[in-house]
């Protein structure tokens, strides 16, 4: 089948990926700060820790799992990869919404995949207030919860991702990467309406700015790709080939990835 | 019985909503994330036709296809006009008898936690509202609102823009609170507080979660409740949402919220005109039973309340330290807009057990109605106590009070005619509580009589203006006894009569009873027991006073206040009598006694002041540079200790053997060493090396690389105003005028907000030239920076520190 009818039968109502469709919600308790990717965002490269600031570290990390429970939503959509904005420009198009994502790299991402699920994470607005708090009050504790709060809300995407992973085989389907608005060339003007298409500020209190960032900012969208079969499914989630901060990246100066290097594809 | 829209508010009829709108125009064919409101221009069949649904269903109100018909969420598709005037006439056309005017939120997030302003978002309602009422609407319906602040604005904008009924409603979330911490009863306070005719709850979870919720307002207003439940949860089947309450069972549970005293009733997400003819059974032939509350002096934050029943004998500590007078360093922050050093005050003082904050930031060289709003917001992104706005400017009351997302007391009115007349409107307008003095113009009077006939005179203005007596706290003002010792009977003596004689409420500040005595807090804590044996409600004291709490924790023993003694047993059991274990250091915290923080290090006497602050430790660097004072200069001890040693930091970094936590626990021990020789030094005396500007840009709101960068320079001896996060370009501009700033440090971390950098840049060459400007973020690199045009790039905070010596040393 050509990519092009391929899409067409995708959208027929009985495509396989149809059963995955309606929305999810999640209440993700148990979730552990994961204490090294903590450590990571902080520039951590092997130095020295000594007991007080390893203390320090330690009460962060937990009021943050004792305190933000994550929560999280996410939705089947079909998809269009070959579709135009209302301007012309060519983009992806999440059936059924005004999802709208242009460049190259998400299409790429997407080209031959029969649905996407699209997903939502937030630590809630009380970590949100918490960081004001602290950066009004206790410099080094904020930039500590803001490290643990940032590994605590990609391990709830994490644990969303793994529920649509279980969803998707059970469906018959196969997935690629997690892929955010911001990787690559895709822009984040999409934030809103990937808010709006999961009403994600009813479900979850996530809000977004006018210049597109999220509120509170320890929130995630993201959307993965469904393929019917594992040898069509594409991935560029994760290269820093077309990352706009790729030049002064302090990641890539100490010779490592912004993410998790375990979950990554073929670096560029 | 025949049910009617003003009856119903007041709470003599039942009233009928109609249901869900969103899940029929989905059904209908409206895409997931497509701005519903426009079909009522695109699509007016569809429209009319649920509608139409639910006036068949029996509804008495149709709530208009208008919930985020706000500019900023139509975002020029249509006019606010054209669509409430669609929405309304789509309603009519259905056969509606009434027509709600419907207002969700903006869709933004109101600043401090987000960026719109309330001003503005006042502005967006306010144009909903006009263009309702001018499309005929009958009353408005402000709904599933999670942020109080936004709910007030948009009250504010139906109230002062139209004169139709308003019914305000928020969502709450399983854990009872709605996700900016809003819990039921203070949402009903406030909301009652600033005029809605009807409150209630709406949307998020099924009826009989909300029949809890719902008790929880009927407690605390007499106002008439709605109450618009989903029906139940949503989840999948096959491709399709459905809710997991069928119509039958939902009846069921709204009849026990019509039981518990729910006036008006209708359906939320997930409900069709099937529940809404359910429902109408429910409440046909009756009427909702007659309420009635115990009256309560209720102070709110958008997080707390504090609630004292009349009669109930509790007590409220109001804490004081948030007040100028006599403080050098807040009047120096204050001075300098380090809003940041009032914040960490009013956290204090919360944790030292304070119920409401005073705030005060009057210094006469101080724009009290521009400060004190920016200053209340600030503390609430922070703070949950409720406040009290203290200040002699009505100016800055009414703007504080209008943006204070809550019902706050007012400090103060007095008996003097201006003084009434310029602030018990202010209280009217928004609800809120208000401090009486019992003096006027002719001064303090001497005796309690006359002092009654002051408060008599002030509640009687207050009633004439719509404040109730519960809603006032009559101060009888404590008089320094070493003047007059007769005073302090007079004072307690006149707590009782007010109390007896006109039901309100009574606050003192307490400290002013021992001036030019020895041992104050002994005076002052003999006087709070007395004061409270006399009737005093809220007290006005700094809390962090062992002896205060002491008396409170102890009082609210004894007026049972403090149930089975259980605070007062948790905190005592353990703790030392400083009578039986002098020199024990035993008032402290009782059991929670801390320890001081690296005791053992402190020990440790060969560990120079520089090793200290390389190590972070601060609490040992405070210590230390207190010791070291008593022999040496402080600009030697600056000059030869502090910052060789953060220089030494910088250097580790620089090299990797330090990393951020390291680099920063360094500077917090750096600034307890300042912090330790400003203590005894006149300010700024020892280290003002010039001042900079620090920003985040507009349209980004991560500040915390230039947090740190704030740290590092303020202790290398630079004055940072700190203009904090989403900063417009004038606002810098004027900053560096007001305080002739040569060097500017602006930060960003998005791509996308690199435009406002530069806009920033540009006006400042344009506006200051000769404006040194540094920049930094994630997105930034050498050449960007050249290409914005900033002077210098700063890869992180050591670096800025370097640029700073560079501009300003020359």
């Amino acid at each position: 089948m050509t990519t092009r009818a391929a899409a067409y039968a995708h959208h027929a109502p009985d495509a396989p990926w149809r059963v995955l469709a309606g929305a999810q919600r999640y209440r993700l308790g148990n979730i552990h700060v994961d204490r090294a990717e903590m450590l990571r965002y902080l520039g951590y490269t092997g130095q020295d820790i000594d007991e007080d600031l390893a203390r320090r570290i330690e009460r962060v990390a937990q009021e943050v799992e004792q305190t933000l429970e994550p929560h999280g939503v996410s939705q089947v959509f079909g998809v269009d990869t070959h579709a135009r904005t209302a301007a012309g420009a060519p983009c992806v198009r999440l059936v059924g919404t005004v999802v709208e994502l242009t460049g190259n790299d998400i299409r790429r991402h997407l080209e031959g995949a029969c649905a996407v699920a699209l997903l939502a994470v937030t630590l809630g607005m009380e970590s949100e207030r918490r960081l004001r708090t602290l950066a009004a009050t206790k410099p080094v504790e904020a930039a500590l919860f803001d490290a643990a709060a940032s590994a605590h809300v990609e391990a709830a995407a994490d644990a969303v991702d793994a529920a649509i992973t279980a969803d998707a085989a059970r469906a018959g389907l196969v997935r690629n990467g997690r892929f955010s608005c911001g990787y690559g060339d895709c822009p984040l003007s999409a934030q809103g309406p990937i808010i709006d298409a999961l009403d994600a500020r009813r479900a979850l209190g996530i809000t977004v700015t006018e210049s597109c960032l999220l509120v509170p900012s320890k929130s995630i969208t993201a959307l993965i790709g469904l393929f019917e079969r594992g040898d069509e499914v594409q991935d560029a989630s994760r290269t820093c080939a077309h990352c706009a901060l790729k030049e002064g990246c302090a990641f890539r100066a100490r010779g490592e990835r912004c993410w998790r290097q375990a979950n990554s594809v073929q670096e560029d | 019985m025949t049910r009617d829209l003003a009856r119903a508010l007041k709470g003599e009829s039942h009233l009928l909503f109609d249901g869900g709108m969103g899940t029929m125009l989905q059904e209908a064919g409206l895409a997931a994330g497509e701005t519903p409101e426009l079909w009522c221009l695109t699509h007016p069949e569809e429209v009319r036709a649920i509608h139409r649904a639910y006036v068949e269903a029996g509804s008495d109100v149709i709530t208009t296809n208008t919930f985020g018909a706000n500019r900023l969420k139509l975002d020029g598709k249509a006019t606010v006009e054209e669509v409430f005037s669609a929405a309304v006439a789509c309603a009519r056309a259905a056969g509606a008898r009434y027509v709600a005017g419907d207002i969700g939120p903006t869709g933004a997030l109101l600043r401090p936690l987000g960026t719109l302003s309330f001003d503005d978002a006042y502005e967006l309602f306010a144009e909903e509202a006009r263009a309702a009422a001018a499309a005929g609407a009958d009353l408005f319906i402000i709904e599933t609102m999670t942020d109080l602040l936004e709910a007030k604005a948009a009250l504010l904008a139906c109230r002062e823009n139209t004169d139709l009924p308003i019914i305000a409603t928020m969502t709450f979330g399983e854990d009872g609170r709605t996700f900016l911490g809003t819990s039921p009863e203070v949402a009903a306070v406030t909301l009652d507080a600033l005029g809605a005719d009807a409150v209630g709850i709406n949307c998020s979870l099924g009826p009989s979660e909300l029949l809890g919720l719902a008790k929880r307002m009927l407690a605390v207003t007499e106002k008439p409740l709605l109450v618009q439940a989903n029906a139940g949860l949503p989840h999948v089947e096959g491709e399709r949402t459905v809710y997991d309450i069928g119509p039958e069972s939902y009846a069921e549970s709204v009849r026990a919220l019509v039981d518990a005293g729910v006036g008006i009733i209708g359906g939320c997400c997930g409900t069709t005109p099937a529940y809404i003819r359910l429902l109408g059974e429910v409440i046909k032939d009756r009427a909702p039973a007659p309420r009635h509350i115990e009256r309560a002096l209720t102070a709110t934050s958008a997080q707390s309340i504090v609630n004292l029943p009349v009669g109930a004998g509790h007590i409220a500590v109001i804490g004081e330290r948030i007040n100028p007078t006599g403080k050098k360093r807040l009047q120096q922050a204050l001075r300098e807009g380090d809003i940041d050093y009032v914040v960490g005050m009013g956290i204090s003082q919360q944790e030292q057990g304070a119920d409401v904050l005073d705030v005060n930031i009057g210094l006469p060289e101080i724009d009290e109605a521009r400060l004190l709003p920016e200053v209340v917001e600030r503390l609430c992104a922070s703070v949950s106590l409720p406040l009290m706005l203290d200040s002699s400017d009505p100016v800055a009351l009414e703007a504080a009070c209008r943006r204070y997302p809550g019902k706050p007391i007012i400090n103060s009115v007095n008996g003097s005619r201006e003084s009434l007349e310029a602030i018990l409107p202010i209280a009217a307008r928004y609800g809120a509580n208000v401090v009486a003095l019992t003096l006027d113009e002719t001064g303090i009077p001497r005796t309690a009589e006359e002092r009654l006939a002051i408060a008599r005179r002030i509640v009687e203005a207050a009633k004439q203006a719509g404040i109730g007596s519960e809603r006032i706290l009559v101060d009888c003002l404590a008089m320094t006894v070493s003047t007059d010792q007769s005073q302090a009977a007079q004072t307690l003596k006149a707590m009782g009569l007010v109390k007896r004689e006109l039901g309100v409420f009574t606050t003192l500040g307490v400290s002013n009873i021992s001036f030019g005595l020895p041992q104050r807090p002994l005076i002052n804590s003999t006087f709070l027991s007395a004061a409270f044996g006399a009737g005093l409600d809220a007290p006005i004291l700094n809390p962090a006073t062992e002896r205060y709490r002491d008396v409170v924790r102890t009082w609210r023993v004894l007026n049972a206040e403090d149930t089975g003694a259980e605070q007062f047993i948790g905190h005592y059991a353990a703790w030392l009598d400083p009578y039986q274990h002098p020199g024990k250091g035993a008032i402290g915290d009782g059991a929670t006694t801390r320890q001081p923080e690296g005791t053992a290090a402190a020990a440790k006497t060969s560990s120079t002041l520089r090793e200290l602050v390389i190590s972070g430790r601060r609490g040992d660097t405070a210590r230390c540079v207190a010791e070291q004072l008593k022999h040496h200069d402080p600009l030697e001890i600056i000059n030869d200790e502090l910052i060789p040693a953060l220089d030494e930091v910088g250097d580790r970094f620089e090299a990797g053997t330090y990393f951020l936590p390291q680099l920063m626990a360094s500077a917090e021990a750096a600034r307890a060493g300042f912090d330790t020789i400003r203590d005894v030094m006149p300010a700024r005396a020892t280290t003002d090396k010039g001042a900079i500007c620090l920003a985040t840009v507009k349209g980004d709101i991560h500040d915390i690389g230039k947090n740190i960068v704030k740290m590092l320079l303020e202790n290398y001896g630079y004055t940072v105003f700190d203009l904090g996060r989403d900063v417009a370009p004038e606002r810098v501009l004027d900053c560096v005028r007001a305080h002739g700033i040569q060097l500017v440090g602006l930060s960003a971390l998005m791509t996308t907000t690199v435009k406002s950098m530069e806009a920033t840049i540009e006006l400042l060459r344009r506006e200051a030239p000769g404006t040194k400007v540094f920049v930094g973020g994630a997105v930034l690199t050498p050449e960007y920076a050249k290409m914005i045009g900033a002077d210098f790039y700063a890869k992180d905070a050591a670096e800025s520190a370097r640029i700073a010596a560079e501009v300003l040393s020359s």
